[in-house]
């Protein structure tokens, strides 16, 4: 372990000024990478996550199956659904084909419908993973079980694991942020709550409304000048206080202070878009002032570029039972063009290499159709799909263009090269340089892991 | 210990260049092997393996060993005991991570990993000392050896690495029941207050170490406050103790302090940790549910010192103690604390099988400080427990109803169900007025009874007479209209083929009245029905002239007239008319809140509109009040009165009178047909339809059921207030070991049972019951220990074993072994009284000491685990909020009673799965109750509380982190609840102090909140901001009176105080 040489040092130069700001996290940090050595290169300094929430349909936007057209409106053979659970539909459902067209995109011909015309576009970035599974078939289970790796509640997130596993790179901003466009999913703060870990690492929520990191902005006229006055007291008292009892935290809580001040500026800073070109702007569909989720991917890319270590971007509605072919469109409308000029523009500012993009959900939607007659041209709704579905990285140590995993001809089940959830938590973690056979914490008596005891890393599409 | 490499380790060997082996021979000769091989696998880079080298040497370095700590080494009771906590879980009998076993003698020697006699050559000990992080370092998994351990198997090989054949391995300590051990000599010494002291003290010499001096009489008031009730003295109250701060006085408090009302709801915090208390289920659907009566019952149950073994008993298996109080039955609320997913399409099952296993990994935690889960799968890797031990500990609380079930066949009708015992009412005359409801429903519910009975008995003859009235179909006839007249002025009309007007112009007026004048002679008019058409002449096709969008009408009045007068007259403009009475109206379609019935109303703000059915011709009938018989030609007035505004009046319609029975256009289908059908081929189907249309048109039949409906709701806004309890099925389910921990998959049933490595359990009846008494045998060697440990870590900041929550082999041995095991035994003999062991610590010496440290002593025990000072810790987040209500004279000390809901911003609690959740802010002083009463919404907690580490209560939580972020720097700053507290403090200071100085108010300001006077240097820092504040320039106002410069001068200064570390540190 390497030992913080400059403790006492620095100790008894907490006087003179608040520069070093690197020193709260020599004083206080207990992550992770502070107790240990990595010994993996990280492919990726920072993840963009991209959490459609209520699951959207990988059947209507990158696992095409022709079969199912074909066979559109037949009932689904018994041998298909056998020792299988659904949320809502009885097993005796139809088959439902994508009322979409399907085309080849990019030189590597990846396969997307014609609802994600902008996503193909950047289709050479992406490694699009088609056999993702997942374990729990209700939505806040599931959420729980993708972010933490356990369905029930009360275990760190994987921004959490993250946070405590390399620390923060930003001393004005919190290392993992969440933003969000419409409610949080079923699972509420959980998706991004430490659990078990210190609190610390938990995600911070900036809205879009009201302060942007609550609890942010100075009472009702209490100017900056007068916070400063009494911060410059308090600090004088809690010097006098260390310095009388000698305890670190005080000396910590000193440095905390100093950085919730430079987070009165850093935030509303980072918030405000209009500065950004009328190129950029148009590019994502973000209009200034008003929230959506285009507005929060171009917030993304300004978190990335202060060196932010995580942020996930939670998207609401996509939860299509029934009215699929109206919902669909609209959410893909709002979603679709952002997400592509989110890549688009990380490259172009040369941090696409550094960044890594996960695009997913909880689960997928099932290949047969809920609702509807079994008669008509187009489907009404998919009902939750835990065992195969579809999820895409790009960036950081991803390698572009690549397709991995294959369903049956249904898309019902996976055939070829299966994706566990703990696969891609396994995975996101080898990119950040994180070992997740070795990134544990000790908590009620057991060595937790945010993969449980399994996870293998997805090999094929690194770099 | 986990050696991936030592299969591949003579292969390095042989890959060696000769150029390395030349110089790795010569270093051969200096250094042991365990350097040798640290350098092979270095080999590309000399000048880092030399390097790495000098490090290891400098960790390997032993001091000249003395005769004493050469002792021979017991390997029974010293080194097998540390490879078995350390190394077994991967080299032991279950598993044997590269090849290698340590737990029996032949495979451990024979491994090559120990070189007996030689501990630098043993590959064993070189694992153990590479630095964290290392590859190869041993334990793969866990903390390092501590030095002392490290020490111990490093002379056990040096001696020789004896392994006797036989032997007998002491059980794991907690394992063994605390006996009370002989105290250490050093009562004489004049530190010593307690026993504690003792053996505090024997430690401390041992470390060559003195206890601080005590805490000055202001921090120890205050520190025994906060740990007591959790708020801080009055500076009165410090004063008092300060002019005698004497160990009787002291003590006097402390009994004083335990008799407060404000010791249950401080101490029900960390219990309420352990229970998962919330207020809401959890997941998805994160509705909340009423279970505060059992929060209260710890809070009651806590005041009153109940003894720990019936506090255990009654939460665990209250209701099924013989003849359950109230109260009893409130207590197992505990368990029902468990999340509950009844998110929709969840299955009822798999929710019932996950409370259930939360129960007994719960159960585990709090009273045998033991993680079960791990057996939830496979057996537990290191501790003594097996897999089907944990089903048959399962099997005692799988005896419960679903809590979670659908309603119906359908996956959304999932609902939180389970039973929710009604709580008896303190108010008598509430309980009266609901007695005397109840009996008056059940009157009621006689009296429909009966009435319905005579309804189906004489099923027949209605079902005989009403055929009679369905024959008798409505008929209409197109009324003849003589003059049509509207009020557009450029208006004109058509009288259409079908009988229908239709009015003509581009320019409709924005409201209009149509006048119609009828002629007719019918007889038996029921009502009229008005028909309104498309006309592809109206803008978009009609039916409403005044939009091609929105083509709506809005029919405001409907009335209708008979006249009787001479025509001429009427011409003249004088109606004179006998205007008829509607008694209903009925439409093809309302549009909502624009019911047809409202057109035959006056008024302009009712009426009839069909949006958005614009594509359809509709119709509307007027039913009079009486039957309308003409006995000759007679002139019918109609009037249309149309007056929303925007022409939204009618373009094309037909006017007709109705005869016939009206009723009968109404009968359903269903009923037309049974009643065509003769009685005897009425199928069951049929006759209950008829029953229940019969019931339906009753009026009797509506009234009882209109009183009812009354009744039930005057009784629901009296309901009881519930809670959640405990109820066992009558018929115990089948408990079986699940296959992989998949409740889907279950194998061998088993029987309730405890671990065999634990106490046995009596004979007699294994239920829930049992359990729970067995938890609080006098045999457990855990729960006392568990118990005390969790106090003793409340107020010191860690327990005496620091894993409070694991005192299996993974966890951390005590401390203090003999005090632990003291403090148990006392705990027990006093009747397993809390107050009596918290009193017996905060009169210690030990807890007593000043909490301020040195270098020295922090280099030395930065934790305080050696006890050299006393505690010093962060309030948690509950007391911090209680703190400042406190200091600001804001905090409402009721108790009990449904959650409060303080301050927080909007929309923390978001709309979720279809659901939106209201967060009412409390009234008045409700808002600043303490924290314990705060609403906890497992899916969204109170904002502030988790920046201090609060828990979302999805689990059992032992011991919650203790952070320092900047996020609480922004609330204490921010947060309107920390903002009204600094403002409050201000103005009771002034208040208080009110003919005082400057320096007067301070320093009684500084003393409310750290119960000390402030030094010189921080009273001159407070009046330094004070006086710059009054300088300072306005932000809101261009001059700013004195006095509100003052208020926002003094609003800084009570903002610093409350910002002080020392203000929400308890120390």
């Amino acid at each position: 372990m390497t030992q913080p040489m400059d403790r006492r040092g620095f100790l008894n130069d907490v006087g003179i000024g608040f520069g070093g700001v690197a020193l709260a996290s020599i004083l206080n940090d207990e992550s992770f990478a502070a107790a240990s050595n990595q010994n993996l290169a990280p492919r990726a300094k920072h993840v963009i996550y991209l959490h459609m929430i209520g699951a959207p349909s990988q059947l209507d936007l990158f696992d095409e199956k022709p079969e199912l057209v074909k066979r559109h409106n037949e009932p689904c053979p018994p041998e298909v659904t056998k020792d299988r659970d659904f949320a809502f539909i009885g097993k005796t459902s139809t088959l439902a084909g994508s009322p979409w067209k399907f085309s080849k995109h990019g030189e590597s011909g990846q396969s997307m419908s014609s609802l994600l015309p902008h996503l193909g576009e950047v289709a050479d970035e992406l490694a699009v993973i088609r056999s993702l599974h997942s374990e729990e078939i209700n939505h806040a289970p599931a959420q729980m079980f993708l972010h933490s790796g356990y369905g029930r509640g009360g275990r760190p997130s994987l921004g959490a694991w993250v946070t405590y596993g390399l620390g923060s790179e930003n001393k004005e901003l919190p290392g993992y942020v969440v933003l969000l466009s419409g409610p949080p999913g079923g699972a509420g703060t959980s998706m991004w709550s430490t659990g078990f870990l210190p609190s610390k690492y938990q995600g911070i929520q900036f809205r879009a409304d009201g302060d942007p990191v609550l609890f942010l902005s100075n009472p009702d006229g209490h100017s900056t000048d007068d916070r400063r006055r009494v911060l410059d007291t308090l600090a004088t008292i809690n010097q006098r206080q260390l310095k009388v009892t000698g305890d670190r935290e005080i000396a910590t809580r000193i440095q905390q202070y100093e950085m919730a001040y430079r987070m009165q500026t850093s935030v509303p800073d980072l918030m405000n878009i209009e500065g950004e070109t009328t190129e950029t702007l148009q590019l994502y569909g973000a209009q200034p002032g008003k929230a959506s989720f285009a507005n929060n991917c171009l917030l993304a890319r300004r978190l990335v570029e202060r060196g932010v270590r995580l942020i996930e971007l939670y998207d609401s509605d996509w939860d299509h039972h029934g009215s699929i072919e109206t919902k669909l469109p609209k959410k893909c409308k709002e979603t679709d063009q952002p997400i592509a000029a989110l890549i688009k523009d990380l490259k172009r500012r040369d941090l696409l290499k550094d960044t890594l993009i996960v695009w997913g959900s909880e689960f997928g939607r099932t290949p047969i159709q809920q609702g509807g007659d079994g008669k008509s041209k187009g489907i009404a709704g998919r009902d939750h799909h835990k065992d195969a579905f579809t999820m895409w990285l790009a960036g950081g140590g991803v390698k572009g263009g690549v397709s991995y995993g294959q369903t049956d001809d249904f898309g019902m089940d996976i055939v070829e090269n299966g994706v566990h959830v703990h696969d891609l938590n396994a995975t996101i973690l080898h990119l950040l340089g994180l070992d997740h056979e070795k990134l544990t914490y000790r908590y009620q008596g057991r060595e937790f892991r945010l993969t449980d005891v399994h996870g293998n890393v997805i090999r094929d599409i690194l770099r | 210990m986990r050696m991936h490499h030592q299969q591949e380790k003579p292969q390095k060997q042989r890959d060696l260049t000769g150029k390395t082996r030349s110089i790795a021979k010569a270093l051969l000769n200096i250094i042991n092997r365990s350097f040798h091989r640290r350098l092979f696998n270095a080999s590309q880079s000399l000048i880092a393996c030399l390097v790495t080298l000098v490090l290891v040497v400098a960790v390997n370095a032993e001091p000249p060993q003395s005769p004493a700590r050469m002792a021979k080494v017991d390997f029974a009771k010293d080194v097998f005991p540390i490879l078995r906590r350390s190394c077994f879980e991967c080299h032991g009998e279950k598993e044997q991570e590269g090849g290698l076993r340590l737990d029996q003698k032949a495979d451990a020697l024979d491994s090559g990993m120990i070189e007996p006699g030689s501990p630098n050559d043993s590959e064993l000990l070189r694992r153990l000392l590479l630095p964290r992080g290392h590859d190869e370092v041993m334990p793969a998994i866990g903390d390092p050896l501590s030095k002392k351990q490290v020490a111990i198997l490093r002379r056990w090989i040096a001696a020789g690495a004896a392994w006797p054949d036989e032997m007998q391995v002491a059980s794991h300590w907690s394992y063994v029941a605390p006996q009370r051990p002989s105290l250490p000599p050093g009562m004489s010494e004049p530190w010593v207050k307690s026993p504690i002291d003792q053996f505090v003290l024997d430690r401390l010499k041992e470390e060559g170490l003195t206890p601080s001096p005590a805490a000055s009489p202001e921090k120890l008031i205050r520190r025994v406050y906060l740990d007591l009730i959790g708020l801080p003295p009055t500076p009165k109250e410090v004063m008092r103790f300060v002019a005698d701060p004497s160990d009787e006085r002291i003590e006097s408090i402390v009994d004083e302090l335990v008799q407060r009302p404000q010791f249950g709801e401080r101490w029900a915090r960390p219990w309420l940790d352990l229970a998962r208390y919330a207020d809401s289920h959890g997941f998805q659907r994160d509705d909340l549910r009423d279970n505060w009566a059992y929060r209260d019952w710890v809070i009651q149950a806590l005041n009153d010192d109940m003894p720990f073994d019936q506090f255990t008993i009654e939460q665990i298996a209250g209701d099924l103690l013989p003849e359950a109080t109230e109260s009893q039955k409130i207590a197992t609320g505990f368990h029902r604390c468990a999340p509950t997913n009844v998110e929709a399409g969840a299955l009822p099952e798999e929710t019932r099988t996950e409370q259930v296993i939360d129960r007994v990994n719960t159960t585990g935690a709090v009273w045998l400080g033991t993680t079960l889960e791990c057996c939830q799968c496979h057996d537990h890797k290191y501790d003594p427990f097996s897999t089907k031990e944990y089903y048959q500990f399962l099997a005692f609380y799988n005896n419960t109803e679903l809590e979670a079930d659908r309603a119906s066949n359908k996956p959304s009708s999932i609902k939180f169900q389970g039973p929710s015992m009604e709580l008896s009412d303190p108010n008598p005359e509430l309980k009266a007025k609901r007695s005397d409801l109840k009996a008056q429903l059940a009157e009621l519910e006689i009296k429909k009874t009966s009435r319905l009975g005579l309804l189906a008995k004489g099923l027949e003859a209605w079902a005989a007479s009403t055929a009679l009235v369905v024959a008798d179909a409505p008929k209409t006839h197109t009324l003849d209209v003589v003059s049509f007249d509207s009020q557009g002025s450029t208006d004109s009309f058509e009288n259409l083929d079908d009988g229908s007007i239709l009015l003509v112009g581009g320019d409709p007026p924005d409201k209009d009245v149509y006048t119609l004048r009828t002629l007719t002679a019918l007889k038996g008019i029921q009502g009229f029905r008005l028909d309104v058409f498309r006309d592809d002449s109206l803008p978009g096709g009609g039916p409403g002239r005044g939009d091609p969008k929105r083509r709506n009408f809005v029919l405001t009045e409907f009335s209708a007239e008979l006249c009787k007068t001479d025509p001429e007259i009427i011409k003249a403009g004088n109606s004179g008319g006998e205007k008829l009475q509607f008694a209903s109206a009925t439409a093809s379609f309302s549009q909502r809140n624009w019911d047809v019935a409202g057109a035959f109303e006056s008024g302009v703000k009712t009426g009839w509109a069909i949006s958005p059915k614009f594509d359809d011709s509709h119709w509307a009938t007027f039913v009079l009040s009486e039957t309308l018989d003409l006995q000759e030609e007679t002139e019918l007035v109609f009037k249309l009165r149309q007056q929303w505004g925007q022409s939204r009046t009618i373009g094309r319609f037909r006017l007709s009178a109705v005869t016939g029975n009206l009723v009968a256009d109404s009968v359903p289908k269903n009923i037309a047909v049974a009643l065509k059908k003769p009685v005897d081929r009425w199928s069951p189907k049929d006759r209950r339809a008829l029953t229940n249309y019969r019931v339906g048109l009753d009026a009797t039949t509506k009234q009882f059921d209109k009183r009812i409906t009354d009744l039930q709701n005057q009784l629901k806004r009296l309901v009881p207030d519930t809670t959640l309890v405990m109820v066992e099925l009558t018929e115990p389910r089948m408990s079986a070991v699940f296959a992989r921990g998949d409740y889907q998959q279950p194998g061998e049933t088993v029987q309730p049972g405890t671990p065999a490595i634990l106490h046995p359990m009596p004979p007699g009846d294994s239920n829930r019951l049992a359990l729970a008494k067995w938890l609080v045998s006098p045999e457990n060697p855990l729960v006392a220990r568990v118990t005390v440990n969790r106090w003793w870590a409340e107020l010191f900041g860690q327990g005496l074993v620091t894993t409070a929550e694991d005192f299996g082999l993974k966890g951390e041995p005590p401390t203090h072994p003999k005090l632990l095991d003291w403090l148990a035994v006392e705990f027990v003999e006093n009747g397993w009284s809390m107050k009596q062991l918290l009193k017996t610590i905060v009169l210690s010496a030990t807890y007593q000491q000043s909490s301020s440290t040195s270098d020295e002593l922090h280099e030395l025990d930065d934790r305080n685990q050696l006890l050299a000072r006393g505690p010093r810790l962060r309030m948690d987040a509950e007391m911090i909020r209680d703190n400042a209500l406190a200091i600001g004279g804001l905090l409402d000390l009721k108790q009990f009673g449904p959650p409060i809901y303080p301050f927080q911003p909007d929309g923390i609690w978001k709309k979720i799965g279809g659901i939106s959740y209201q967060y009412k802010i409390s009234p008045g002083s409700e808002q600043y109750r303490r924290g314990v009463y705060v609403v906890h919404k497992r899916g969204s907690p109170y904002p502030s509380f988790v920046n201090f580490d609060g828990t979302a209560r999805f689990a059992c939580t032992v011991k919650r982190s203790r952070t320092n972020t900047p996020l609480q720097a922004l609330t204490l700053l921010n947060d309107p609840v920390y903002v009204e507290a600094a403002k409050s403090l201000a103005r009771r200071v002034r208040a208080e102090k009110k003919n005082g100085t400057l320096e007067e108010q301070i320093d009684h300001a500084f003393q409310i909140c750290t119960a000390r006077r402030p030094t010189k240097t921080e009273r001159d820092a407070l009046m330094g901001l004070y006086r710059q504040q009054l300088k300072a320039d306005s932000q809101d106002e261009p001059q700013p009176s004195s006095q509100s410069k003052k208020d926002d001068a003094w609003y800084c200064v009570a903002t610093v105080l409350l910002n002080m570390h020392e203000t929400f540190t308890k120390d």
